[in-house]
């Protein structure tokens, strides 16, 4: 172990985090841009930097953010799945047995749509069922994260959006291990072209980029007020209902069909879809909608979390 | 140099009696027109402190006088409405023990999590693992999950994390009245330990005999101001005065 005082040294914080991983003293509680020579310290500045001040060691860079991410997100796993053998494909359970039940019920029905093949009903219900299975249950978890910490929030010093980001990153490892391979062997199937493989990411990571934003949207609203779960069920049922899942898009009247665009999930499973059952080559306009989504979640969704984040203290 | 700063730190806190949490209400409060913005109250007023390194300070005061809050500053978890702080060092808040603990998981796993969420990395709290155990005396629990453990040894497992790699400054808040006998005088040998090299302790507390034995200075807080800074005998002889005061002069007999 180094000296005791080494972090009185004139570190930056890049070379202070070095010092960290050559065994020195953590340097756990410093804010980055004010680190100034006399060693760790955090300065907060008169009232407005309250608005642009980086939340809690976050500031002591994105490595302890990531470490803090890996062993929240862990966590959650581990304790959902303690003691059951198929761990995390449990999250394929539920996704599989919809696709089952809507095959039985409207399968027959809608399989004209379909090329006449009740298979392709079948993938083309998977793929939805499984983008809003992550979407849904993602959100509906992370609602509750930063509230579910309040008291350690009021103990230790961590980023706030530490909770919902790790909820997005446990259910995104799960989506990435059972998801995401059903859908990749469903690609390859299907379309038996290679690039749709790699095509597939981008609608992928439009998705993430709406999860991440409706996270931290839920979270901090739930924060000020304790009915937004109720609203949030409601919202959440109108996305599932206005999302093209068991039924198809034909069925829509036309002139309903702008509004649907509207709903953030809509583009993502289009392009899924495309890209997953169409023999064609990806669909770029898709992508780019689902990628546009995606920021427009993220950006309103990081703007409300900045927003509200001032008082969270205060309602916790 | 001082390792602690506080100039004319005042904050605010919002309190929660109008919103009670209700976005219905709000947004009909808003419909009629009746909607109130949140009432702030202040719960430090200009506080200025200096704190040398090295220095062990008491802080003491009725409940609600702002004395866990003025750590909570200073640990970084409440920011200032106004004011500057500035640490230098690194802080081991030990506020209230035991948050931040999860009750299922396993002693060992408590350790290495709760050390994380204190700034360390994973692979620093897995190496000493067994020597914060061992201080903690519960070596032979190590597998076993926390929820096993009694509350006085939940609050031994956190003081050995948290004072393990010793802090530049350690904050307390009532830590010493959990434990046994046996770990109260281990922790207070341990808390002089950091103080011979020169930490800075922040201890909150009401036992105030405690206090002038260790303490070299004592701030006395009330509704968020300090009333008196200074020598630990003379502090808290004026604070005793002043609270045993009304009942000295008790209703007369009926």
């Amino acid at each position: 172990m180094s000296g005791k005082f080494e972090f009185l040294h004139p570190l930056p914080w890049t070379a202070a985090q070095t010092a960290r991983d050559r065994g020195g003293k953590p340097l756990a509680w410093g804010l980055g841009a004010a680190s100034k020579r006399a060693g760790v310290q955090f300065i907060i500045p008169k009232t407005g930097g309250r608005w642009f001040r980086e939340e809690g060691p976050a500031e002591a860079g994105i490595r302890r953010y990531v470490d803090l991410l890996r062993i929240i997100a862990a966590r959650t796993l581990q304790t959902r799945y303690r003691g059951s053998v198929l761990g995390v494909f449990w999250s394929l359970s539920n996704p599989l047995l919809m696709t089952a039940v809507y095959t039985l019920i409207f399968g027959a029905a809608f399989a004209s749509y379909y090329d006449g093949s009740i298979l392709r009903y079948v993938f083309a219900t998977f793929v939805g069922l499984g983008v809003l299975q992550v979407f849904s249950g993602t959100t509906s978890q992370a609602l509750t994260s930063i509230v579910a910490n309040g008291a350690l929030l009021n103990k230790v010093r961590l980023p706030y959006s530490i909770f919902p980001l790790s909820t997005v990153a446990a259910n995104f490892f799960q989506f990435s291990v059972g998801t995401f391979p059903l859908l990749a062997i469903v690609t390859l199937i299907e379309s038996r072209n290679p690039i749709n493989l790699l095509a597939l990411l981008i609608p992928v990571l439009g998705l993430v980029m709406v999860v991440t934003g409706f996270s931290l949207l839920t979270s901090s609203l739930y924060v000020y007020f304790r009915d937004a779960p109720f609203l949030y069920e409601m919202a959440v049922f109108v996305i599932w209902m206005t999302s093209p899942i068991f039924y198809p898009s034909a069925l829509v009247p036309a002139r309903v069909h702008p509004y649907l665009a509207l709903n953030p999930i809509v583009s993502i499973v289009s392009s899924i879809r495309q890209i997953v059952l169409s023999r064609d080559w990806p669909d770029l306009h898709l992508m780019g909608a689902s990628l546009l989504s995606g920021c427009a979640c993220l950006l309103v969704g990081s703007l409300a979390f900045v927003f509200m984040k001032r008082d969270f203290m205060d309602m916790l | 140099m001082s390792a602690i700063e506080v100039a004319s730190g005042t904050l605010y806190r919002r309190t929660q009696q109008e919103m009670s949490y209700d976005l219905k209400r709000l947004i009909l409060h808003s419909l009629t027109r009746r909607y109130k913005a949140p009432v702030r109250r202040r719960v430090l007023d200009s506080v200025d402190l200096v704190i040398e390194r090295g220095e062990k300070v008491g802080i003491i005061g009725s409940n609600g006088s702002g004395k866990s809050t003025l750590l909570k500053v200073l640990g970084g978890i409440l920011e200032l409405t106004t004011g500057s702080v500035s640490i230098r060092g690194r802080i081991a808040p030990l506020i209230e023990l035991g948050a931040g603990f999860d009750p299922d998981l396993s002693v060992e796993e408590n350790v290495v999590y709760y050390g994380v969420l204190l700034g360390f990395t994973q692979s620093q709290m897995r190496e000493r693992v067994a020597r914060i155990l061992e201080f903690a005396e519960l070596t032979d629990r190590i597998h076993e999950p926390l929820k096993a453990l009694s509350s006085g040894m939940t609050a031994r497992l956190a003081f050995a994390i948290a004072t393990d790699e010793h802090p530049d400054i350690l904050l307390l808040d009532e830590v010493l009245s959990v434990g046994d006998q046996n770990f109260k005088g281990k922790s207070a040998a341990r808390l002089n330990e950091l103080w011979h090299e020169h930490c800075t302790i922040l201890l909150v507390s009401h036992e105030l005999t405690f206090l002038e034995a260790q303490c070299e200075r004592i701030i006395w807080l009330q509704a968020g101001r300090i009333v008196a800074d200074g020598h630990p005998a003379d502090v808290i002889g004026r604070y005793k005065e002043a609270s045993l005061g009304p009942r000295l002069v008790a209703p007369a007999p009926v």
